[in-house]
């Protein structure tokens, strides 16, 4: 019998985009991300037949590793994604190469590059190169810079730079740093990466949008009341207190995920699906943000921090309590703002921004809120009738729920209020890929599109600058709330809405 | 997308001359503008149709290659008038010769070979040869020009080609035009070859270019079925790239029949499957084949044997479980003549779990202009139905040839290989 498990008639339908020949180089291989995230990606990538035979991943990082090091580390990382798939693993590890690089002393960089040559003879990669910045991004500036002077950019059609979050700690210093990134590169050369618009889910929303008459009439201030953006964690800050004792849920999630799905959320449709056509239009819905009251940042935002929770079986600690925090630690594990987009579209539509560590859920949603019908001619079989809404879920389940009231059975005419469902798994019983599968293939197609360009990540970053002067020049004016492990943050995040009547939506 | 003319009328120079001319075209003081570096397309462009209709003045001139409305609406009216069958195929050889009756020695502007789809131009094809054979007795005729495209998109950067044009009658063609051909390849680039006309057609010319490792794309829709066949065949065991507009025009079927089966509660039907009918317009199966083949393939089936009457013809698979399958394919008049004969219509799948009709699956897959009513009869309605609408494939062929041309590999596709092979399998289960 053939496999039910996956639609057979659907095999070989896809016509996915092939890569062209290239070469991969990651700095930082040694780091979580690359054998987290990267070398996953790849691998499921190479499963899918989509990476060229001419094709080279080079692993960079200060460990003095060989090839058949970095190929064992990398197989002992990643054994659980490789089990089944053993003959698979072997063959692809051939692409792995492994170069002990310290992008601060030039004459690693010089030496690189010469491994690239013969990489690209052996390889036959031709020169084609994306170079992935997977370091500290206190390194990303000189790093740029190192990759410069060796020559590595100078060819913008033959070379990209990929660059992770997050892009500077505030406008200031992401200003500062595109412009040495931009002296290093051409624009189109850079890939500045948010894994979150690498997202199955996130895309969809523009094709849930602009692919359907339906949705784009109402998608104003003339019917949508309210927008909820939600990206809540269960898990704690774990090993990286380090890098979170200096960000923070603001800096770490608010600033980029969350605002990310705002500007897909808001932006005006774009002419053609292109690339900049895409990322000119959210770069003018960011433009168009400001926080709801730029004058007392500290009336539309909330910050918390996670405390002591769990139960008797599972005890979990506070943020303070972990290891690597500060026991006085006043970052901020807990964030929800309250923005408004200033233009014809969306004036005077609040959009309601939260993300969470320690939170009871692990999920992202965005819910839209439909104003109220004029004049109310049923009894609801609840109290109010309640609004439509179109909640559209990033993860997990992935899908959309629209909200609406129908006729209760029985002879009256009361009103309640069902659900229709949308899921994927129901619709396609097909797991989508990882963000990072999607967005280093597009990275290495040159395909920009996912990718945010240096106006939107300063417009991001500016929107947010209220906040950042008030909590580091005066603090106690936004004071971090505690709240309870495994809770929906601290009270004072629900009185941000209840203040305008409305209610987080609990999921 | 609208046909894009070259910006300077072609220059006709002796075919001795072509070479050289277009060798001197690139060179320039400006070393980066030495053309596109892209591919090399070749397009057999007979357009018979349209030159008896100019040459008997039913339509305005000049040639240009393309099948316009104003073409088709004329072709319909004569076949009404000359009171031919109303399912008659444009390509039809009693049509044609039909208007090849009297007609007039005059010459006609011709502008095959300048005229190009923008979705064509935009992949900047580095030179484009038209061989446009022509009705009356005329010897070898070249034309040569650059050609740079224009596109209204920012993102695409117009790298200009050149384009030559070799016209006169197939045996001028076949004694000189395929050493033109020959002396204007350019060895580095890919070469394909767009057969766009009947694959019965000058079968020396076709076999030429078959021999010469050029990349195919032909149109099974156009040439009887046996000859199409054969062609397949003969491909196949050569080895040779082959790219099918009639399978490129399945597309929306498999995608179609594919989506009901996305939602993983559908697949256990799959294993199931007891009936597959499909309604073809007019009696040309080999698109019909290809989906039957398809499906097996895809299934595992095993093909068992083929019976054929005028009515329809049968197709006996076996499913990996031992149970048979029996599938058909009817060929329905639909009483208006179709340029691409043997489109499928409609398509019915039954999966039978159990003698309770209630408890088994009907499918059932109707093109947009037809409806399906006919595959709801026979207690259909008492199964669990599913049914679903496949939009009407509208593009034109040089789209299709575009789209090809910009996302194949340069060999078969693996999908249409498995497919072939079955295909020929039934094939060659019905010669036996």
């Amino acid at each position: 019998m053939p496999s039910t498990l996956s639609n057979p008639l659907r095999l070989g339908l896809r016509q996915e985009r092939v890569i062209s020949p290239q070469c991969l180089v990651i700095f930082g291989a040694s780091g979580d991300l690359t054998h987290r995230k990267l070398i996953p990606a790849l691998f499921e990538l190479y499963l899918q037949r989509r990476i060229p035979s001419e094709f080279a991943i080079v692993g960079c990082a200060r460990r003095p590793w060989t090839d058949n090091e970095f190929r064992k580390n990398m197989k002992a990382k990643l054994s659980n994604q490789i089990s089944g798939k053993e003959k698979e693993w072997e063959q692809f590890s051939n692409y792995l190469f492994y170069e002990p690089v310290d992008l601060q002393e030039s004459q690693h960089v010089v030496r690189l590059s010469q491994r690239l040559n013969e990489i690209d003879k052996t390889q036959a990669t031709h020169g084609n190169r994306t170079f992935y910045l997977s370091v500290s991004p206190n390194f990303y500036a000189s790093g740029c810079l190192a990759l410069k002077k060796a020559g590595l950019l100078d060819d913008p059609k033959k070379s990209r730079l990929v660059i992770e979050k997050p892009f500077g700690r505030d406008y200031s210093s992401a200003k500062k740093l595109n412009k040495i990134v931009q002296s290093c590169a051409e624009e189109s050369q850079i890939y500045r990466i948010d894994h979150y618009l690498g997202k199955e889910t996130v895309q969809n929303i523009l094709v849930l949008r602009f692919a359907n008459t339906i949705f784009e009439p109402i998608w104003n201030r003339n019917y949508i009341s309210s927008v909820q953006i939600t990206s809540s964690e269960t898990v704690g800050v774990e090993d990286r207190a380090g890098y979170y004792e200096s960000s923070g849920a603001l800096r770490d999630m608010l600033q980029n995920h969350l605002t990310q799905m705002l500007a897909v959320t808001a932006m005006e449709p774009p002419g053609k699906f292109e690339p900049e056509a895409i990322r000119n239009e959210k770069a003018k819905v960011l433009q168009a943000s400001k926080l709801a009251d730029e004058n007392a940042p500290w009336n539309c935002c909330i910050r918390g921090q996670y405390g002591e929770g769990g139960n008797i079986s599972n005890r979990l600690k506070g943020y303070r309590q972990e290891d690597g925090v500060h026991c006085n630690s006043t970052t901020e594990t807990y964030v929800a703002a309250k923005v408004f987009v200033d233009n014809w579209r969306w004036q005077g539509v609040p959009f309601y921004l939260r993300t969470g560590k320690r939170l009871p859920k692990r999920l992202g949603e965005i819910v839209l809120t439909f104003k109220d019908v004029p004049v109310h001619l049923f009894e609801s079989t609840i109290i109010n009738p309640s609004s439509n809404q179109l909640i559209l879920r990033i993860q997990p389940n992935e899908g959309a729920t629209f909200k609406f009231e129908v006729k209760s059975p029985g002879s009256g005419m009361k009103s309640r209020p069902v659900e229709m469902e949308f899921s994927y798994d129901e619709s396609f019983g097909e797991p989508s890929d990882e963000g990072y599968v999607r967005l280093l293939a597009d990275a290495m197609l040159s395909d920009p599109t996912l990718f945010t360009r240096s106006d939107e990540v300063e417009a991001a970053w500016k929107l947010y600058t209220p906040l950042i002067e008030l909590m580091d020049n005066s603090p106690w004016k936004l004071p971090t709330y505690n709240y309870e492990s495994m809770t929906w943050g601290p009270p004072e995040s629900d009185q941000l809405l209840s203040k305008d009547n409305i209610f987080w939506r609990r999921p | 997308m609208k046909p894009q003319l070259t910006l300077q009328t072609p220059l006709e120079l002796p075919h001795e001359e072509v070479s050289n001319y277009l060798n001197k075209l690139w060179i320039s003081e400006d070393t980066d503008n030495s053309g596109a570096n892209t591919f090399t397309l070749i397009i057999w462009q007979p357009a018979w149709l349209e030159q008896c209709l100019v040459q008997k003045g039913l339509v305005k001139g000049p040639i240009t290659g393309n099948l316009s409305p104003e073409i088709i609406e004329v072709v319909k009216k004569f076949i009404l008038d000359e009171g031919l069958p109303l399912t008659t195929s444009f390509n039809s050889e009693e049509l044609l010769d039909l208007l090849k009756q009297n007609l007039s020695n005059n010459d006609f502007e011709d502008f095959r070979g300048q005229f190009f789809e923008s979705s064509i131009s935009t992949l900047n094809p580095r030179r484009l040869i038209t061989l446009a054979p022509t009705l009356n007795n005329s010897d070898i005729k070249t034309f040569v020009s650059a050609y740079c495209p224009l596109s209204d998109s920012t993102s695409i950067q117009p790298i200009c080609g050149d384009l030559v044009v070799v016209r006169g009658d197939s045996a001028a063609i076949s004694h000189k035009g395929l050493k033109i051909i020959d002396e204007l390849s350019i060895d580095e680039l890919p070469s394909w070859l767009w057969w766009n006309g009947s694959l019965d057609e000058s079968p020396e010319i076709f076999e030429y270019f078959t021999n010469h490792g050029q990349r195919l794309i032909i149109d099974t829709a156009l040439g009887s079925p046996n000859r199409c066949l054969k062609v397949l065949d003969q491909l196949k065991k050569s080895n040779k790239a082959i790219n099918d507009l009639n399978w490129v025009r399945l597309k929306n079927w498999r995608e179609s029949l594919a989506m009901i089966f996305d939602p993983p509660s559908r697949r256990p039907i799959l294993d199931h499957i007891t009936d597959i009918d499909i309604d073809i317009a007019g009696d040309h199966m080999i698109q019909a084949l290809f989906l039957i083949s398809w499906i097996s393939d895809k299934l595992g089936w095993s093909f068992l044997r083929i019976e054929m009457d005028s009515e329809l013809t049968r197709i006996e698979f076996e499913r990996i479980d031992g149970e048979k399958i029996s599938t058909s394919i009817n060929p329905l008049p639909l009483g208006n003549p179709s340029f691409h004969l043997g489109q499928v219509i409609g398509l019915r799948l039954i999966s039978k779990v159990s003698d309770v009709q209630k408890n088994n699956t009907c499918i059932i897959l109707g093109c947009e202009s037809v409806e399906c009513m006919r595959l709801e009869a026979g207690g259909m309605a008492n199964m669990e139905l599913i049914e679903q609408v496949v939009p009407n494939s509208f593009s034109s062929s040089e789209y299709d040839v575009s789209k090809l041309l910009g996302s194949s590999r340069g060999n078969t596709s693996p999908l249409f290989e498995n497919t072939i092979k079955i295909a020929l399998q039934i094939f060659n289960g019905f010669l036996n």
